[in-house]
């Protein structure tokens, strides 16, 4: 990210404590213009947490967070002008439609095109006329998606924003988000869906304890992490003792699969002095980089225990 | 666990876990646990008011020879029996010179209310809020029918006033009153409890929202005191008092012999009310009669922005407050006439007494409507203001807030625009409570002058504000106790100032209450200073709550 320009989100140091819980340690993360990020973690990781700070609406116990260089505990209203958000429950008011609810989030957030509103509505397959307290999860949740996006905001954070939403209407929320990074718009969103991270995000963030564990692109992650390889072979099996980065190694019936960190050259010629026939290798795909990052506070808690 | 089972059965692995399962979840054990989690859901509200209604009503009973010293005094407040401008107060008594008759006058007024109330809402918050918050599905999931759910609710229910009842008893009965009195007393509080709660269930089975089942209660508890003050009137005849439940604990004085007559009379309509809410339990969640279908409104008018929304929220309150007091102060001033005429025919030593206990100037119009509205209408509108801080509260609490604080919309413009919003529902209801007093004096035959009866409404005003000044600094510091601490601030001040002297306490403490420092607007000039205090010390709150809202974090419930 060029060092001048100004971004779009910036957590200093950001720090948020609950008495003794932490909730947040020193997060320190910037998220260029038009870059989608994804925020992954496990539960109480701190997810809402650094949202909830970077709106302002937790104090950080220390640090700060930025939108677009406005602190946002100490500016908020400025920092909002620039932003829209959607939260991973919509509580809506009960007496109002949906439509009166859209109206007024987009009165209070300073305008919207009502005719792109109009759009939004029809593609999420909305009914605006009912009031908020017959909405289920998911309509619920569409007015918080439609709210979002009508407003044109520069900047989009999103707590779980298609929790509740059905496949269909989360394909149509993708195909929206790859419309707001084409338009130009920066997202920040949290997510239990990997694969939702996984098409749509350029860059992702790994909180586990309070703590960003991990952050770079996918490819980034990736190459931080091991391989699989699957091999299938004649006679007898490869010789792998003493191959750097290899481990996990499972042999039975002429194939054998294991796990490759860093770089693959050592191993390929160590299965060249065998017999193989095939030989597949693949990625860790998001989930399963998730799962390792989770498997390890696992392990810590275990341990501690 | 196993060992219990089947030899049929497996007694290992997951195939017994889940048989032990079945076992537990028999619909005998399963109706005593969530008899004993409606319990534990009513237990502290149930305390509290047990506590303070059985301490205050025994207080009443230890004091009684200090209020009443001499056979004059007694001879004097016995000739107040039957005096309908008391009884529209007190509802029926008699014999009040006598201690028995002196603690049942005060439980047919204010506390027997405060029993109804309470009975009302644990009710319509224990069925129908536990419903709209959606605690009661997974129990519905499990394995007790709409019915036995029900049932569970209500036996809880009737545990805590049978526990209340059992307490006013044994206190009564201990701070010196006649035992068979003070066991009766406690079983129609307990009964009149019973009875706004069966209410309360039939209009959470009938009402599809919270909020409309304790309209349609209150709308009933309201109903019924108002047929207490028609039976006040000299020109209703006498079998109005059996009219409504408030009428029956009337009769409860040894010197009735109706006691038999009240107990029957409060089973049946207790039996009644709660067979009927059975009959209507079987119905699908969330459904109800009224309220129960939202009709599509594609003609909604768009709300605005943040003023508009508080504009809407603020409105909707303030009318259906204003419905109730505006309708309130018609019915207890519509008979002005009528109570003043008795009054002006009393005993002068009888009118002394009652004089002392701060009932002045009964004899004039100004002096009924004064009383009046110092007895109901201040602690209706205080009680609103703590309505709308707690209403202030449920918008941070569901994180609603969110929506708003995440968009350019600042914190204190928020709380301040709700604050004055607020503020002009008191300032609203004021008025109409004091052009309801005008328009019903006039109708029933003696009109006050309309300067006197605006003024007797912003009487109302002051110590309202300054509840709601009070509530927006708890909201602002202690946001989580907003509701209960901002009511409790209110019903404590209250009882201060109408108990407090009952009791002896010391004016130091009772001054603290701001109820007291009110003027018996109209019969007395409205005090500016007290209200320009009151007005200053809630502005001040204001304003430090308002300060410390923007600088805490949000909080969820």
């Amino acid at each position: 990210m060029p060092g001048s320009e100004v971004a779009a989100i910036r957590f200093v140091e950001t720090t948020k404590h609950y008495g003794e819980v932490v909730g947040l340690e020193r997060l320190t993360l910037d998220i260029a213009m038009e870059e989608i990020v994804g925020l992954l973690g496990p539960n109480g990781a701190g997810k809402p947490t650094a949202i909830r700070t970077l709106l302002g609406l937790l104090k950080p116990t220390a640090g700060r967070a930025e939108i677009f260089g406005i602190d946002a505990w100490q500016h908020p209203v400025d920092a909002h002008r620039t932003l829209a958000f959607v939260p991973g429950e919509f509580h809506v008011w009960p007496q109002l439609t949906g439509g009166q609810i859209l109206d007024l989030l987009g009165a209070v957030s300073g305008g919207y095109e009502p005719a792109f509103r109009d759009k939004l509505v029809e593609r999420f397959n909305f009914d605006p006329s009912k009031r908020g307290r017959s909405y289920s999860k998911g309509n619920r949740q569409k007015i918080a998606v439609i709210a979002a996006l009508m407003t044109r905001a520069p900047l989009l954070v999103m707590d779980e924003p298609s929790s509740g939403l059905d496949p269909l209407m989360t394909a149509t929320f993708q195909d929206c988000l790859r419309e707001a990074k084409a338009a130009g718009q920066t997202i920040f969103l949290s997510s239990h869906i990997l694969s939702e991270v996984e098409a749509v995000c350029d860059r992702v963030a790994v909180l586990r304890e309070g703590i960003l564990v991990e952050h770079g692109t996918l490819a980034e992650l990736r190459h931080l992490h091991a391989n699989t390889v699957e091999a299938t072979y004649l006679g007898a099996p490869p010789d792998l003792e003493g191959v750097p980065g290899v481990e996990d190694v499972q042999v039975r019936d002429g194939r054998i699969r294991l796990h490759v960190t860093g770089s693959t050259d050592p191993l390929l010629k160590a299965l060249a002095r065998a017999q193989v026939v095939a030989i597949q290798m693949r990625e860790p795909t998001l989930e399963e980089l998730f799962h390792a990052y989770y498997d390890e506070t696992t392990h810590a808690a275990d341990t501690a225990a | 666990m196993a060992t219990k089972l089947s030899p049929q059965r497996p007694t290992s692995g997951p195939a017994s876990t889940a048989a032990a399962a079945v076992t537990t979840r028999l619909p005998a054990g399963v109706w005593w646990r969530t008899y004993r989690h409606h319990l534990r859901l009513l237990r502290n509200t149930a305390i509290a008011w047990t506590v303070a209604l059985a301490g205050i009503g025994a207080g009443v009973v230890a004091t009684f020879e200090d209020r009443v010293p001499t056979e004059a005094a007694r001879a004097a407040a016995d000739a107040l029996e039957g005096v309908p401008a008391f009884e529209a107060l007190l509802g029926r008594f008699v014999r009040p010179g006598s201690l028995e008759g002196f603690v049942l006058s005060r439980w047919t007024g204010m506390f027997a209310i405060a029993v109804a109330v309470w009975g009302m809402l644990a009710a319509t918050k224990l069925l129908r809020g536990a419903e709209q918050a959606g605690h009661t599905e997974p129990l519905r999931a499990g394995a007790l029918s709409p019915r036995g759910l029900l049932s569970s609710a209500v036996a809880a229910m009737l545990t805590w006033f049978a526990i209340f009842a059992v307490a006013v008893g044994a206190t009564h009965s201990a701070a010196g009153m006649d035992a068979a009195t003070s066991w009766a007393l406690g079983s129609a509080m307990g009964l009149l409890a019973a009875t706004l709660a069966a209410v309360g269930t039939l209009a959470s089975q009938v009402a599809a929202t919270r909020r409309r089942a304790t309209q349609l209660a209150g709308t009933v508890l309201g109903a019924a005191l108002a047929v207490r003050v028609l039976a006040a009137a000299t020109t209703t005849p006498d079998w109005v008092w059996w009219a409504t439940p408030f009428g029956w604990i009337g009769f409860l004085h040894k010197v009735d012999e109706a006691r038999t007559a009240v107990f029957a009379a409060f089973a049946v309509l207790v039996v009644l009310l709660f067979a009927a809410a059975f009959g209507f339990a079987r119905r699908d969640l969330h459904a109800g009669i009224v309220g129960g279908t939202e009709p599509a409104a594609t003609q909604a008018r768009p709300v605005g922005g943040q003023l508009g929304l508080t504009a809407r929220i603020a409105g909707a309150a303030v009318a259906g407050w204003a419905a109730v007091l505006a309708a309130a102060a018609f019915v207890f001033t519509v008979l002005v006439d009528d109570f003043v005429a008795i009054w002006a025919d009393m005993d002068v030593e009888a009118a002394a007494i009652y004089e002392q206990m701060g009932y002045v100037a009964l004899d004039t119009h100004e002096g009924f409507v004064a009383i009046i509205l110092g007895f109901f209408f201040v602690i209706g509108v205080a009680l609103f203001s703590a309505a709308q801080t707690a209403a202030i509260r449920e918008e941070e609490a569901s994180w609603r807030i969110e929506h708003l604080l995440a968009r350019p919309v600042g914190r204190v413009r928020w709380l301040v625009t709700r604050t004055l919003a607020a503020a002009i529902g008191v300032v609203v209801l004021g008025v109409a409570v004091g052009v309801v007093v005008w328009v019903a004096t006039a109708l029933g035959g003696t009109a006050l002058a309309f300067g006197d009866a605006l003024l007797a409404g912003v009487n109302l005003m002051p110590a309202a504000l300054l509840f709601l000044g009070l509530g927006i600094l708890v909201f602002g510091l202690l946001p989580r106790l907003t509701a209960p601490l901002t009511f409790g601030l209110v019903i404590a001040a209250y009882l201060l100032d109408f108990v407090g002297p009952l009791l002896e306490l010391p004016d130091g403490l009772l001054d603290v209450s701001p109820f007291r420092h009110l003027a018996a607007v109209p019969a007395s000039e409205l005090d500016i200073i007290a209200a320009l205090i009151m007005l200053g010390i809630g502005a001040l709150a204001a304003l430090i709550g308002v300060a410390a809202f923007r600088h805490r974090d949000l909080k969820e419930a």
